[in-house]
């Protein structure tokens, strides 16, 4: 794959293309945001994938987001991962406000875990969604519709985990149990929150997002 | 020589000058009391004193002014009336060391050059009542001279009388003995009195007239008063305004300490995870290898959990780059009791200052601690508003009930926190029917 990074931090950067050299990849890496939004100006190649990190030089607060969200908006089939100090909600909304294809948002320690990363990276850039565990649980915290409170405990966990854009093998890996069972949650929430059937992952990562954003009408309210 | 009455106390000196008008017993012993002879010294030594006061003061103020029409009669009238002054010091001086009496010193107005400290004591009322003390002292000690002197010369003579008419066999005295010795022992009582009650006079009249002035001491008491005021004030604001910059310059220190430990530590620790994890996809082939860097890759994580915990701890990035509704989310999602956070209106908290934003941020932060690790709540709400001038957070959860602030408990680090910033802390939290704690901090502070 051809991999653009873009991390102010050198050291990081270095562990990051060393990393992915030795996985295989082709990767160009780059430490300011400036600089890699006139590498993937309109004319130039786009590569497989762009990871991101938020909070990058000049001004170190959201460079990085911009960025991103301006290359998507620029070259729409770029998947780009988004790594951050800090993950939260508004700026997921932000960058998740369109097609949801390809992207990802994660917690910029996570990179740590290379398995974990290097899972994510591919999801993404095979055009999954990656949802850092942490923000689902604060949209989870902060929606205010009514309908969750019918889901059991277990069917929480699954709602939690389709959010994050994993796909029911991966559900199940993960909970350890059988993909029946989980087929069998997911569908019993979808009905419970009258979400329709998706056949794919990111329409149904897309269905649940929206479904726990939407601002409550009245009478809906809990 | 300690003084038996307090400055200024006006009504000790009936008991100390003249007890015999309030005291049976000291009329009794009215003749031979410490009062009574205290009198007779004054009176003896006080006339002389008053009478060359006297002639000083009647003859400057008529040498000055005849002598006004040619000039020199002004600075005159200045120097005898400036010679009221140290007449008066010694005036209070002789009354405390004869009558045990303490008369406050006035303040005279000071000020500065020749012409208006010259104005200054022509203009001064003190000045003026010293003067008229020496006359009023004048006539009260006449008086009291010719009082005592009349009746004291009669009751000594009635008494002396008798014992030299027996003595030298004279048998007819003009007046019967039976009358004259009574009369003389009455007598010897008037002249006590009249002496005790000289006394009182004097003294009164050198409170009103050589002490200070009640209501220029009242005046001054006043002024002193609000001097005093107007200091505490200033002290008061200027103790809020370090405060206030002493919280501000402490949450920018942590902010910088967290920075520092993001940029350094945290992305140092990541790339050396970063390293770890890649060297141990590549020794695969050799287990004991695998197994040693999967060791050290597991401790790097947990290390930078932790790190990321503790930095968090000390000032969250989230708070400063989004404010503090986007921190509450954060807290809410990392607390392990399920937590829904209200924030009517996101923007509206960004009205708050840092300093506030801050302090409403870690009250959250330990109370959701709290909820999960002692109250053992099962939800919990959160819910930051702007009321006014203040920004309000109103954590409640539906645990066991019975927090307290107990000194050095972390709570009670954050009632100091928000009392800094002026603002209030109310913890309610009654045993069995979960805990409510309402914050509200100044937006201003």
């Amino acid at each position: 794959m051809r991999i653009v990074i873009a991390e102010d931090s050198v050291l990081l950067l270095d562990g990051l293309t060393r990393l992915l050299v030795a996985e295989g990849h082709d990767v160009t890496g780059y430490t300011t945001a400036d600089e890699v939004v006139a590498a993937l100006g309109p004319s130039a190649a786009v590569p497989d994938i762009l990871v991101t990190d938020v909070r990058m030089p000049p001004s170190h607060t959201d460079e990085g987001l911009r960025a991103a969200v301006h290359l998507r908006s620029l070259h729409p089939r770029l998947p780009v991962l988004v790594l951050s100090q800090y993950v939260e909600q508004r700026y997921a909304r932000e960058l998740f406000a369109g097609d949801v294809r390809g992207l990802g948002y994660v917690l910029k320690d996570r990179v740590a875990d290379v398995d974990e990363f290097l899972d994510a990276l591919g999801r993404v850039a095979g055009g999954g969604t990656v949802i850092d565990p942490e923000v689902v649980a604060q949209i989870l915290a902060r929606t205010r519709r009514s309908g969750l409170e019918t889901l059991t405990p277990r069917e929480r966990d699954v709602l939690g985990l389709m959010a994050e854009g994993r796909s029911n093998a991966a559900i199940a890996d993960r909970l350890v149990v059988g993909l029946p069972a989980v087929e069998k949650h997911v569908t019993s929430i979808l009905t419970k929150l009258d979400l329709p059937q998706a056949a794919d992952d990111h329409r149904r990562v897309l269905a649940v997002l929206r479904w726990l954003e939407h601002e409550p009408t009245n009478g809906e309210r809990p | 020589m300690t003084s038996p009455t307090p400055p200024g106390s006006v009504s000790d000196d009936l008991r100390v000058v003249a007890p015999a008008f309030v005291d049976l017993r000291a009329l009794a012993a009215a003749p031979v009391s410490v009062a009574t002879w205290r009198g007779i010294s004054q009176l003896v030594i006080g006339s002389v004193v008053l009478l060359l006061a006297f002639l000083v003061l009647t003859v400057g103020v008529a040498t000055s002014l005849s002598l006004v029409i040619v000039v020199v009669g002004i600075p005159m009238l200045v120097a005898t009336l400036w010679l009221c002054r140290p007449f008066a010091e010694l005036e209070r001086a002789r009354l405390h060391a004869q009558l045990a009496v303490e008369i406050p010193a006035p303040r005279y107005p000071q000020r500065v050059g020749v012409w208006a400290s010259w104005g200054g004591v022509l203009a001064d009322s003190r000045t003026w009542a010293h003067a008229a003390y020496i006359l009023v002292a004048g006539v009260v000690l006449t008086v009291q001279g010719v009082l005592v002197s009349v009746a004291g010369g009669f009751a000594i003579g009635g008494l002396v009388y008798p014992v030299v008419a027996l003595a030298s066999g004279m048998s007819h005295p003009p007046i019967p003995l039976v009358l004259m010795v009574p009369g003389a022992v009455l007598l010897l009582w008037v002249t006590a009195l009249v002496t005790q009650a000289g006394s009182l006079a004097l003294v009164r009249s050198a409170r009103a007239l050589v002490g200070a002035s009640a209501r220029a001491e009242a005046v001054e008491a006043a002024r002193q008063a609000q001097l005093r005021a107007a200091q505490a004030e200033g002290r008061a604001v200027q103790l809020t305004e370090t405060r206030t910059a002493a919280v501000g310059a402490a949450d920018e220190e942590r902010r910088r300490i967290e920075r520092d430990l993001h940029d350094g530590a945290q992305q140092r620790l990541v790339a050396l995870g970063v390293e770890l994890g890649s060297a141990r996809r590549k020794a695969s082939s050799d287990p004991e290898a695998a197994a040693a860097l999967e060791h050290a890759h597991r401790e790097v994580k947990e290390t930078l959990a932790e790190l990321r915990d503790l930095v968090r701890g000390i000032h969250p990035a989230v708070l400063t780059d989004r404010g503090l509704d986007a921190a509450l989310s954060a807290l809410a999602a990392r607390s392990p009791v399920p937590v829904r956070v209200d924030v009517p209106d996101p923007p509206a908290l960004g009205r708050a200052s840092t300093s506030a934003q801050a302090a409403a941020y870690f009250v959250a932060a330990e109370a959701l601690t709290n909820a999960a690790k002692h109250a053992s709540a099962s939800a919990v709400t959160v819910t930051a508003t702007v009321a006014g001038q203040n920004l309000r957070l109103v954590i409640a959860d539906d645990g066991r009930g019975g927090a307290v602030a107990a000194p050095g408990s972390g709570l009670d680090g954050l009632r100091s926190r928000v009392a800094a910033l002026d603002g209030t802390f109310d913890l309610d939290s009654p045993a069995g029917a979960g805990t409510r704690l309402t914050v509200e901090v100044p937006c201003a502070s």
